[in-house]
């Protein structure tokens, strides 16, 4: 069929367009909203205070009657390579025009030919003859998901067109970087894009992306690391600190990812080439590139390559002194130095951010060639972003104890407010361990002292615990955890003297998995300033009550007999590619108390079969606790990557209503699916005073930006000191709760205040968040699912 | 015009390499015996000759010419410089341009080239352009050397598929002989030697069949005086479309760039070596039997070279001082500056220094709190 034809023509020329996936990540041409009667008409709210917002959308437009013509080419006899078909067909170009994008069998022109079928007549350099037959095939509007996709290959040859690099998915501008000596470090400056079709209109949404990259070779990294940990420990930092990189090479224009290190393998070793000889790796690059490599004792980069056709798995040996890593590790991350110089470049706030985005329009607009490739295919920008109107709906009213608390909606913060309040559920330390090693003795005595002083405002009644002083080795603390821990024990506090990962591992996984006690560890450092000390017990007290199951403040949820459940995932890309989603599910009517469970996802196993066995377990406890079934029930799907929205849509929500009826017969609960994403391109910007600034927290919007086949609205709930706020977009795939759009965005904005480990708003709505820290925590830590005792405590914060 | 197919085609399994690697293989050959700093491609197609040529250290200007401006653009990025290009910016200057236009056309912009390839280029002039060919090439570009090559017509009874020409675009194929009377006849006009070769060698026994591609490698052999190019015209007619400029050291600002950082980070090491040090001599008994046996970063002589007094770098209250001197005696930042006086001027107002001048400064107060 043609409709077939068409898209895997399409796919072809994705493809040929480097960096331009099989995947498509804008997730087209899943239209979820008509299934969805109740807001076939409108998926628009309507309450809070209206705003005047200016975006990163840009419109496209074209020309009247505008529309692209797809072609098949066939060839008679057939020709195999690409390169040859295309270089027949444009033998033909005062036929087909200058203006045209081929991929070998599909044709795009911006212009109709004279004929449906139009035969051409060209010869091979053998003096071969062969005919051409040029058939229109499709007559594409501009708003085709065809079209669309076209658009985006166009914009990318222009971006290609402004000399601008391309590194993974974005293209950035190599000429003016950023660079920061002191942690070797360059930025560039750069721009994502993406063309759809939105509400009303085409639109390009472009924004400022910045692309770290290190002034030093896989080789220089190897050398530190070899200087910072010795010899013995080598081999694990390297795989730790390089494994899943990018790197970027000094001979082509690729990324490729390091899956492995071959320390067996050096550059004397060989390779086969494609023509079967045997070649070492000095002479290739030699002959090849007239690179000569210097070091002929270090070992080789090896990255896998998904072969897109036929699905071979073949694998790429590097040089690491021939290639320069991209990105951040980890532990670069962690390192707060370098992130403060890094977000002085990287952090642009709301002015500065749309001043380089009207660079790139500009870059765009200027450029001739540019202009003549748009043109040709009768196409062109609105050079100035979309405006509209959004809302910023009522802020949400702390209750704690029968107390009640307005914040700040600039802060979108209550610390303040409550400092000295009773919790609403306050759980006793009557019996509990501090653990420490010698050197921090005092420092346990401080925040024992501490404690004492900011829990009694809180309502927590403490004991004085077991004092406990430990070598400082790992197996000390596990030793003393199986000796020292009763029945009774509510909780174990350890001081540890250094950030070393595997001791925080060692404790967490005992005490989450073979003997399931909340604990809490605490950096010696984090103890030692005397300004803070009483800023860090108290946040240490709270986050222990809610490690042992109590409650800290709530907001007015009206919805009754309602379950909340929130997923997120965990990729571990290092330790055997396991994936871990973590599921929470809410217990009680004010959403205070949370029922946690994860799954841990094993080789060929799909991960929504585990999460149907999490519905099943959290609706058996929430009927435990309400001795009832819920009537309505919402969940918050997070971690959905792009382009995965299709396998959620028609394997995962079957599976959850599937679950449902194995319930009973008459159980049929109203069912709500929100996917939930914060990685979105789209911006918005208050114009507040003539100037743009960050839109308060509490902005929706539901219109204009939007998707015409989804039901999906943004909402900006956190704060940010520097930068712009990221809004987050809301995505309702499957809904039979009848809720009005607006009830729909108000509970989303009230669950993003019920985070007890930030006494604010957060960015996603609270089980999302709990999802996430269970999942981090057992992927990064425990590797194994937790026990089930400590199922309806948040011990994982 | 992709040139390389029809060989590729019918001649797989008879040569290996490939015909047109062995042609690039000769021009690769030929540039590192000569190293010539411009080069030319005359016929340049889909840029892939030039693509191979961009690695020749040697070459500091590479120009393509074609008659096609279609064929030229359709993969002339990839002589664009890599962002590894941008940020480890190489010691020689390089720059590609693409001209788009004809060789029976004189341009400026051709002069002052010490190589000029032309692979398989003439088969493709109509007679009117082969007669201004010379003229062009020899007369007016006038390198030190041209590399000619062409097809030898006597080799065709053996590529089965050929009817008449190698390809439906070649106006004519030369016998050895055609070929040598020319290049002879134009060397000796314009003044230049030539000698003659091939690559495809013929089976054996049929050697007097000669190369499948004959190649003509002309020498001037008068110096290039700067009176002769003064009287040549100096109007262009060619279309530039491509120019990429690649980043090098002998610009200043990456140059300058480069040396920052590197004195940056050198410096950096250095401070942290130091409060490591510092640090061993503390309390932490686990950190210090950690440190021992590892390697240590820093090659032996600094060990020798920090003996001297001036160049021990030392701590002052909340500040690190380490001298430019113990910096400079680095082999990478000495291999950039060249002289300490390069460096300091390099630097000047870049970096932090001591009240002097002599030292890189660090402010280490804020550090502690923070680790």
């Amino acid at each position: 069929t043609i409709g077939l034809q068409v898209s895997s023509g399409l796919q072809d020329l994705s493809l040929r367009d480097r960096g331009g996936r099989r995947r498509d990540f804008h997730d087209l041409g899943i239209n979820t909203r008509q299934a969805m009667v109740h807001v076939q008409e409108s998926k628009t709210g309507f309450s809070g205070k209206m705003i005047k917002l200016t975006t990163n959308h840009f419109r496209l437009t074209s020309r009247p009657q505008w529309a692209l013509y797809q072609y098949h080419v066939g060839y008679s006899p057939e020709m195999e390579a690409r390169r040859l078909r295309s270089a027949l067909l444009f033998q033909h170009e005062e036929t087909i025009g200058k203006t045209h994008a081929f991929d070998g069998s599909i044709l795009f022109l911006p212009k109709k030919l004279e004929n449906k079928v139009t035969e051409l007549f060209s010869r091979t350099r053998n003096g071969e003859d062969v005919k051409i037959t040029v058939t229109l095939t499709n007559e594409l509007p501009p708003t085709s998901p065809t079209c669309l996709q076209f658009y985006n290959i166009i914009f990318r040859r222009l971006l290609k067109m402004l000399n601008l690099q391309q590194i993974g998915r974005n293209y950035y501008n190599p000429s003016d970087p950023v660079s920061i000596p002191n942690h070797r470090l360059m930025v560039w400056l750069g721009f994502t894009s993406s063309i759809l079709q939105y509400e009303e209109n085409i639109m390009l949404c472009a924004d400022v992306s910045h692309k770290v990259l290190r002034g030093e070779t896989v080789l220089d990294t190897m050398h530190s690391i070899h200087s910072q940990v010795g010899e013995e420990r080598f081999r694990d930092a390297c795989a730790k600190e390089l494994i899943g990189l990018i790197v970027l090479t000094k001979y082509n224009n690729r990324t490729y990812r390091i899956d492995d290190i071959d320390w067996d393998n050096n550059p004397k070793g060989t390779f086969r080439k494609s023509d079967g000889s045997e070649m070492s790796f000095v002479e290739y690059y030699k002959k090849q590139y007239n690179i000569e490599i210097g070091d002929w004792m270090q070992p080789v980069l090896i990255s896998q390559m998904k072969k897109k056709r036929g699905n071979i798995q073949g694998s790429v040996a590097l040089i690491p002194e021939l290639c320069s890593l991209t990105g951040l590790t980890d532990k670069m991350r962690s390192d707060f130095n370098m992130m403060k110089d890094l977000a002085i470049h990287t952090r642009l706030p709301p002015e500065q951010r749309q001043r380089e985005l009207g660079r790139l329009l500009n870059y765009i607009q200027k450029d001739d060639n540019v202009q003549k490739e748009l043109r040709n295919w009768g196409l062109s920008f609105d050079y100035k972003s979309v405006s509209f109107t959004g809302r910023v709906v009522q802020g949400e009213k702390i209750f704690q104890s029968g107390a009640m608390f307005d914040y700040n909606p600039q802060f979108a913060d209550w610390t303040k407010e409550t400092r000295g309040v009773p919790l609403i559920r306050p759980v006793p330390m009557d019996s509990w361990l501090l653990v420490y090693t010698r050197r921090n003795y005092d420092v346990a005595n401080t925040l024992l002292q501490s404690l004492f002083k900011v829990t009694p405002s809180m309502g927590i009644h403490m004991n004085k615990p077991n004092m406990i002083e430990v070598d400082d080795r790992t197996e000390a603390y596990l030793r003393v955890l199986q000796q020292r821990i009763t029945p009774d024990t509510n909780i174990v506090v350890c001081i540890l003297s250094s950030s070393r990962k595997d001791k925080y591992d060692a404790i967490k996984k005992y005490l989450c998995t073979d003997c399931p006690i909340p604990s809490q560890c605490v950096l010696a450092r984090t103890l030692s300033k005397p300004q803070t000390i009483m800023t860090v017990a108290t946040k240490i007290a709270l986050q222990m009550n809610c490690k042992m199951g109590g409650e800290l403040w709530s907001v007015e949820i009206p919805l009754k007999q309602v379950m909340i459940v929130g997923i997120d995932c965990y990729h571990d890309t290092v330790a055997g590619k396991q994936s871990i989603a973590g599921f929470v599910a809410s217990l009680n009517p004010a959403m205070t108390r949370w029922f946690s469970r994860c799954v841990v996802q094993g080789r060929g196993q799909e991960l929504v079969d585990g999460l149907k066995a999490c519905l099943q377990t959290a609706l058996r406890n929430w009927s435990k606790w309400n001795r009832c079934l819920p009537s309505r029930i919402f969940v918050y799907r997070d971690g959905v990557g792009d382009g995965q929205l299709n396998t959620l849509v028609n394997y995962e929500v079957p599976q959850f209503l599937d679950c449902l009826k194995s319930i009973g017969t008459d159980y049929s609960p109203r069912l709500t699916v929100i996917v939930v994403k914060k990685r979105v391109g789209a911006r918005f910007f208050a114009e507040i005073g003539g100037g743009l600034r960050n839109p308060p927290p509490g902005t929706v919007v539901d219109t204009v930006v939007t998707r015409p086949e989804w039901y999906d609205f943004f909402v900006v709930s956190q704060t940010v000191k520097n930068g712009c706020v990221a809004p987050t977009h809301y995505n309702v795939i499957y809904d039979t709760s009848q809720l009005k759009p607006d009830h729909l965005q108000r509970l989303t904005y009230k669950l993003c205040h019920m985070y007890y480990n930030w006494s604010g708003i957060i960015r996603v709505p609270a089980p999302c968040q709990y999802a996430h820290k269970l999942a981090f925590l057992v992927g990064q830590s425990i590797h194994r699912e937790p026990n089930m005792m400590l199922s309806d405590r948040l011990y994982y914060l | 015009m992709d040139k390389n197919f029809q060989e590729e085609f019918t001649q797989i399994t008879k040569f290996q390499p490939p015909l047109y690697k062995q042609r690039y293989q000769f021009v690769k050959d030929l540039v590192e015996k000569y190293k010539p700093k411009k080069v030319a491609d005359l016929g340049c197609a889909d840029c892939s000759l030039l693509w191979t040529l961009k690695f020749c250290s040697c070459i500091e200007v590479l120009a393509g010419l074609d008659i096609c401006a279609n064929v030229m653009k359709e993969k002339m990025h990839v002589l664009s410089p890599l962002p590894v290009d941008y940020l480890q910016p190489s010691e020689r200057s390089l720059t590609v341009t693409l001209h788009h236009g004809s060789v029976a056309h004189k341009d400026p912009c051709m002069l002052g080239f010490d190589l000029v390839t032309c692979i398989e280029l003439i088969e493709h002039l109509e007679e009117s352009e082969l007669k201004k060919f010379p003229e062009v090439v020899f007369g007016f570009m006038a390198p030190s050397i041209v590399v000619i090559s062409t097809p030898n017509s006597e080799f065709n009874p053996l590529l089965s598929s050929v009817m008449l020409y190698r390809h439906p675009d070649h106006k004519f194929e030369w016998s050895q002989a055609q070929f040598q009377s020319w290049a002879l006849e134009t060397a000796r006009c314009y003044n230049y030697s030539v000698e003659f070769t091939g690559v495809g060698h013929p089976p054996t026994g049929m050697e007097k069949v000669g190369f499948c591609t004959q190649i003509g490698v002309f020498v001037r052999k008068y110096p290039q005086t700067e009176s002769v190019q003064s009287e040549k015209p100096t109007e262009a007619v060619y279309k530039t479309v491509f120019k990429a400029v690649y980043p090098s050291l002998k610009d200043e600002k990456y140059l300058q760039n480069a040396v920052i950082g590197e004195v940056i980070f050198t410096a950096q090491s250095i401070k942290h070596r130091l409060m490591s040090k510092r640090k061993e001599y503390g309390d932490d008994p686990e950190r210090k039997s950690k440190l021992q046996p590892s390697m240590d970063c820093f090659p032996d002589y600094l060990g020798k070279l920090v003996v001297e007094k001036n160049m021990e770098p030392f701590i002052s209250g909340n500040e690190v001082y380490i001298p430019l001197a113990t910096i400079f005696s680095f082999p990478k930042v000495n291999r950039l500056c060249g002289t300490f006086e390069k460096l300091c001027q390099l630097i000047a107002g870049k970096v932090t220094l001591s009240s002097d001048g002599s030292a890189v400064m660090f402010n280490i107060e804020h550090e502690n709190e923070e680790n």
